[in-house]
């Protein structure tokens, strides 16, 4: 397998907007996860993730005339390609033949359509529009905003569906049908998903304790990130300079549950094994995990034991920075991979797992101090969904 | 696209026979503008506590699938990879309602669990025990085209040697209504909306039973219509092909001017002298429709038969001899899809 460049980068989450406010985030330990504001619920006790901005004041970031019709995935999903594409030099209007964009979400336009549902039985046209305005419109809209992309793609498998949008660019560079891709995901927070999760009893009243004995649940979060994915020959032609490389990717399915991971974990220790493999890596060489994480006790266990039989006594430091997002959904592999590039690969730290305190039974014992005892080479990223959809990423420093 | 990719088999849950390819000889026509799946005996596949557990697309999907597999003789593909515009509607439609009318109290989560869009794909790897890669693509038209590609880079790519395709759509009156006002379906004079189940196994092995070979696709959004004559011939190239020696064109015109014109304008200016068929007349309109030409045209490869309702009433030429066929699916005249399938 040829390693993949990751030439450029952006990103927008509750903890900043930007790669270097996210990173400064952090470093300073300061989760995003607080009490509901932007979104409009009646279930006010539910802490979440939000990014801190309206719709109107994203969409004066873009330049947008207000007030904006967009809904708010899609101005998140804009505000974080902006700043992936301006940081791998391709300027807007200006797209290179062959790059295409490859971009994942469950949510789409459903925070849109549930505000206007009321009147959906008497709508006209534009209401009919917004009602049916589907995944792939969606995905359209966020990408038409920078010019034309070569192909557009929308990829859903649940909570790991950016990862799985990373690993189909990673697939197409490999076989020459593009020479770069945009890939990741996008999530805005929605009353639907909202409550979907809380019907299924997973989400914590309080902030989310990523592999604590007393974690309650998870903290929904919404974002947008995207990478820049390159081959060697297009890094060349145009001069760029990579922050890092796609060096692995693996997917799996646990075929457990439609909800719920299997206790062995089957379908994350296949995914992360197989990413190995392709990385033509040990275990003992990944510095970091990017942990999935959620914080819900089934996941958090799950992912343990998946983590202990692929790595054995010598598990790498790992810790889940949901603890600092809330769980992005569909944009969380994006939005993990973004944050783990630039604190363990650029900047040699790691995230810290806040809110740990107490260990689980025969759980791991996630980062609490973000000196590494060695340099971070190559890092590892889980991202698992719904029906068991489990994937995984590794990232490795670039030297060129 | 370098190996050689089958497809092995194939079947359709549509408003025609179910499992079947009776269509080809005895098609069923109708002049409504939402047509429901014709559902098969359920029970034939599935016991009774698990059918009641599954909705009905979940149903038809897993049933599709299930005889794609036995007639293949394989327990588990390489690959699961599922096209989809709008997965589980029913239930999605269901929890939204319900979530409204009862603000956001006293909700089940059983719609919300199965709302998912990769709620089918995956519920096939937990019926049928199946760890290997898995994913699904819900890009409106292009959905189940993007889930193939994926396919046959995977198979490029030597990670795989067979996969399991599917395109799953329901549909239920609320949101038809809603397609209706937005122009999509349901204009007058237009191709019956209906419910999609496909279900397929791309293998790289040949075998006398593969119904036909897949040999080349191209899925672009050009720069205009020079890009998309590069594009295209490019492809054609790399199979071995080019304009001229294309037996046939199936297009996913659908009797809706909005989206026909599209198609005319490509077929006239690029292909003026190729016979054109359509499918939409006789397995119907929604987002991942392309599924049933891929498969109706391995069917007619398979059977050397090109059922007469097939051709396109607007361009009076017929086959001679039927060596291959150029699927074209486009959306809006933004996106397109180009498919190659040869004879074996």
């Amino acid at each position: 397998m040829k390693p993949i460049y990751i030439t450029g980068a952006g990103i927008i989450s509750a903890v900043g907007c930007g790669v270097m406010e996210n990173i400064e985030s952090l470093k300073k330990g300061e989760t995003g996860i607080g009490p509901m504001h932007y979104l409009r619920s009646r279930h006010t006790d539910i802490p979440v993730g939000e990014v801190k901005q309206t719709n109107d004041e994203l969409a004066e970031r873009l330049n947008i005339t207000l007030p904006t019709t967009f809904g708010r995935g899609a101005l998140l999903g804009m505000v974080a390609l902006k700043e992936a594409l301006e940081s791998a030099s391709i300027l807007p209007g200006q797209i290179p033949k062959r790059t295409h964009f490859v971009s994942a979400t469950t949510v789409g336009g459903m925070d849109r359509r549930e505000l206007n549902y009321s009147n959906e039985k008497k709508c006209g046209k534009w209401g009919a529009e917004i009602a049916t305005y589907n995944c792939g419109d969606f995905t359209s809209d966020i990408a038409e905003r920078f010019g034309t992309f070569s192909s557009v793609q929308t990829v859903s498998t649940a909570c790991s569906a950016a990862t799985n949008a990373i690993i189909t660019g990673a697939n197409m560079i490999n076989c020459a049908i593009a020479d770069i891709v945009v890939a990741g995901g996008v999530e805005s927070l929605s009353m639907f998903h909202l409550n979907g999760f809380n019907t299924l009893m997973i989400l914590d009243r309080e902030q989310c304790k990523p592999f604590d004995a007393n974690r309650a649940g998870l903290n929904l979060g919404e974002g947008a990130a995207y990478l820049i994915l390159e081959s060697a020959e297009s890094v060349r032609k145009r001069g760029v300079t990579p922050i890092a490389i796609l060096s692995g990717w693996g997917n799996a399915c646990d075929a457990h549950h439609q909800t719920a991971s299997s206790p062995n974990g089957e379908g994350a220790y296949r995914a992360m094994k197989e990413a190995l493999e392709a990385a033509g890596l040990q275990p003992c060489d990944i510095d970091y995990i990017n942990a999935h994480g959620t914080g819900t006790p089934n996941n958090d266990q799950s992912e343990s034991e998946a983590v202990k039989r692929l790595f054995g006594e010598n598990i790498p430091p790992l810790s889940s920075t949901k603890s600092f997002t809330g769980h992005t959904t569909s944009a969380s592999g994006s939005i993990e991979a973004v944050l783990s590039i630039y604190a363990a690969l650029k900047e040699q730290f790691l995230p810290v797992n806040l809110n740990w305190n107490t260990p689980m039974e025969e759980g791991i014992i996630p980062v609490t101090s973000s000196k590494s005892k060695r340099e971070i080479a190559h890092i590892m990223t889980n991202a698992f969904g719904f029906g068991g959809n489990d994937s995984c990423l590794i990232l490795s420093r670039s030297n060129l | 696209m370098n190996k050689s990719v089958f497809i092995r088999s194939a079947q359709q849950i549509s408003f025609q026979q179910p499992l079947s390819n009776e269509w080809m000889s005895s098609p069923i026509f109708t002049t409504q503008s939402l047509v429901k799946s014709l559902n098969p005996q359920f029970k034939d596949y599935l016991s009774p506590l698990e059918a009641r557990r599954m909705g009905g697309l979940q149903k038809r999907a897993l049933v599709a699938t299930l005889k794609v597999l036995k007639e293949c003789n394989l327990e588990h593909p390489d690959a699961i990879i599922t096209g989809t515009a709008l997965g589980n509607l029913i239930c999605t439609e269901q929890f939204l309602e319900s979530m409204i009318e009862n603000g956001e109290q006293m909700l089940s989560p059983t719609h919300f669990m199965q709302s998912t869009h990769n709620t089918i794909g995956s519920a096939l790897a937990i019926y049928t025990h199946n760890h290997g890669y898995n994913t699904t693509y819900c890009h409106s038209q292009m959905s189940f085209d993007l889930a193939l590609q994926d396919a046959l880079m995977q198979m490029d790519l030597g990670k795989i040697s067979n996969a399991l395709v599917g395109a799953f759509e329901e549909i239920e009156d609320g949101y038809f209504g809603l397609l209706q006002k937005s122009g999509y379906i349901g204009v007058h004079g237009m191709d019956p909306c209906s419910e999609v189940t496909v279900s397929m196994l791309l293998t790289s092995i040949a075998e006398k039973e593969n119904l036909c070979r897949i040999a080349g696709m191209c899925i672009c959004r050009p720069q205009g219509i020079d890009d998309l004559v590069e594009q295209l011939d490019a492809m054609l190239q790399k199979a071995g092909a080019n304009r001229t020696t294309i037996s046939a064109i199936l297009s996913g015109k659908n009797s809706n001017p909005s989206c026909d014109n599209y198609y005319n304008e490509l077929l006239d200016t690029l292909f003026p002298k190729v016979p054109t068929l359509k499918y939409k007349q006789i397995f119907g309109e929604n987002f991942t429709a392309s599924a049933f030409g891929l498969y109706c045209a391995a069917n007619c490869l398979k059977e050397n038969y090109i059922p007469e309702f097939l051709y396109d009433p607007c361009r009076n030429l017929r086959c001679n001899e039927i060596s291959n066929i150029l699927l074209v699916n486009q959306e809006r005249g933004k996106d397109y899809s180009f498919i190659l399938v040869q004879k074996i």
